[in-house]
């Protein structure tokens, strides 16, 4: 099996050798980059420079919540917020892989910015296994463009330290736990964020819609989950699809977005079975989200696909 | 003991490699052009030959692959594409799937072999596949079935070679790593 102590042991030593002078982690404040840090915040110390993005694509509150944690863990922490330059970047485009590049890229860009006012040569990423297997190259199909791998541009100034790559989700979460990391069980999030959670342009009241969208799903499933009514699924959230229908709303017709509710059970992402969340559980979520979203949502569908053939992500 | 996964293209690769590591297998990811001879030279007892990119089992030389049933006398695990190519080195036959399968599939297991004991004769796998093994080789035994596709595992009559047209490495395939550990106990004893 895994061993989570001799991991951090070789690894801490690994990056020790690897890195020269300051490094730069893009910290997302997901279990990976987090874990991450911790290594690498052991083997360089206050030589780490840990940066957070706000892409306007995170979750409620998530930006606040990621700064305290990087704050909490001692970290040398730099903040921007690029959330109107992405959507401007992002407002006509509708093809998820140019989507998932051009988030990439700007990160990227972001954090060469950073380096160098720094003066930093490594980037550290929380790169893992199903990030650059479903990127693909060589021989391997591409099934999307991994932020971190494959929305990579081709020309970059800062070499890549990626002390994960052989490690799936349940072994980082081994390695958090080991570690004492404070986001050990969180679920995952994708790096582009919300951005390929809105079908078509992720414009910034689409962003808005799905963002309230998924915090409704995250807590009515989590108090479930309390409740003892489902098991903890491995990712649960909301997908806003594009397609306006018919409702009617106090007598008066209404004309809005649909929203698709996914959640699924998985240990590594690299296969996944969509979750059985009780009736009255997608119930509740369903008025909620209709009641709050008012004009804009009128329609909640429930996906009921598996990995393969869908992914967990719908982009 | 050491047994290696040749890398067809999988996006399951990495999963082979993680359940022989977990089950305590020296382990290595090679790439399918690697020739015998360097295959060989750590001193390997078993071999499993990966999934593929989309349609690589239909017609794809699959690397050195076709030197591998050639030469060996280790035990040879074929998966997806590595099972299609199989069948097709040994004379069988590799078509397009009427009914291409994904995900979830109930495996109803014919035959008793050692690669399956352990296994109910009615079981969960998942699977991935846009092609299939459509008539078994001649000297091999079929193993198992799905609904929607027969060949699901076969195995030569002589040489411990094993086909497997679903994906025992997922974690939802319900007797996946127990499929593993059967292969392991055959590397031990050839």
């Amino acid at each position: 099996m895994f061993n989570a102590e001799k991991f951090i042991t070789e690894t801490i030593a690994d990056l020790k050798t690897k890195i020269h002078g300051k490094a730069l982690i893009a910290f997302s404040g997901g279990v990976d980059s987090t874990v991450c840090a911790a290594l690498v915040h052991r083997a360089i110390g206050k030589d780490l420079i840990a940066v957070h993005v706000d892409t306007g694509y995170m979750r409620k509150d998530e930006s606040k919540f990621v700064v305290q944690i990087m704050k909490d863990m001692g970290l040398n922490t730099r903040f921007v917020d690029a959330s109107e330059e992405y959507y401007q970047a992002l407002a006509d485009i509708e093809d998820p892989e140019k989507k998932r590049k051009i988030i990439g890229e700007k990160f990227i860009h972001i954090f060469e910015r950073v380096a160098k006012e720094e003066n930093i040569t490594t980037l550290v990423q929380g790169t893992i296994a199903p990030d650059w297997i479903e990127s693909g190259g060589a021989l391997r199909d591409t099934i999307k463009s991994h932020h971190n791998v494959g929305g990579l541009p081709e020309k970059m100034h800062l070499t890549l330290v990626e002390p994960l790559r052989d490690l799936y989700k349940d072994e980082v979460r081994k390695v958090a736990r080991t570690l004492n990391v404070p986001v050990a069980e969180r679920q995952p999030f994708p790096g582009p964020g919300l951005a390929i959670r809105i079908i078509g342009a992720a414009t910034k009241e689409r962003a808005e819609i799905v963002r309230e969208a998924c915090d409704i799903v995250e807590r009515e499933i989590e108090h479930a989950v309390e409740k003892n009514q489902m098991e903890m699924p491995w990712q649960y959230f909301a997908v806003l699809i594009p397609i306006k229908t018919v409702g009617v709303h106090g007598d008066k017709r209404a004309y809005g977005y649909t929203i698709a509710i996914r959640s699924v059970q998985s240990i590594d992402a690299m296969t996944a079975a969509y979750s059985d969340i009780p009736h009255d559980v997608l119930d509740r979520i369903s008025t909620k989200i209709t009641n709050t979203m008012g004009a804009k949502v009128n329609r909640i569908v429930y996906d009921v696909t598996n990995k393969p053939p869908g992914t967990v992500e719908w982009e | 003991m050491n047994i290696y996964v040749v890398d067809n293209g999988g996006q399951w690769t990495h999963r082979e490699w993680r359940t022989l590591r977990d089950l305590e297998v020296g382990t290595k990811i090679v790439p399918n052009t690697t020739p015998f001879s360097e295959l060989t030279k750590d001193g390997i007892d078993g071999l499993v030959l990966s999934g593929g990119a989309p349609r690589i089992g239909l017609d794809s030389p699959l690397g050195n692959c076709a030197e591998y049933f050639e030469k060996a006398s280790f035990p040879i695990l074929g998966i997806c594409a590595g099972h299609q190519f199989m069948a097709r080195f040994y004379g069988g036959e590799v078509k397009p799937s009427t009914i291409p399968e994904f995900g979830k599939i109930e495996l109803t297991i014919l035959k008793e072999d050692p690669l399956l004991a352990g296994v109910p004769k009615q079981s969960i796998v998942w699977e991935s596949h846009n092609d299939e093994v459509t008539r078994l080789p001649t000297g091999f035994l079929h193993l198992a079935e799905s609904e929607t596709c027969k060949i699901q595992a076969m195995r030569h009559k002589e040489k411990p070679f094993y086909g497997l047209q679903f994906h025992p490495e997922v974690e939802h395939t319900q007797y996946g790593e127990h499929i593993f550990q059967n292969f392991i106990d055959i590397c031990k004893k050839t």
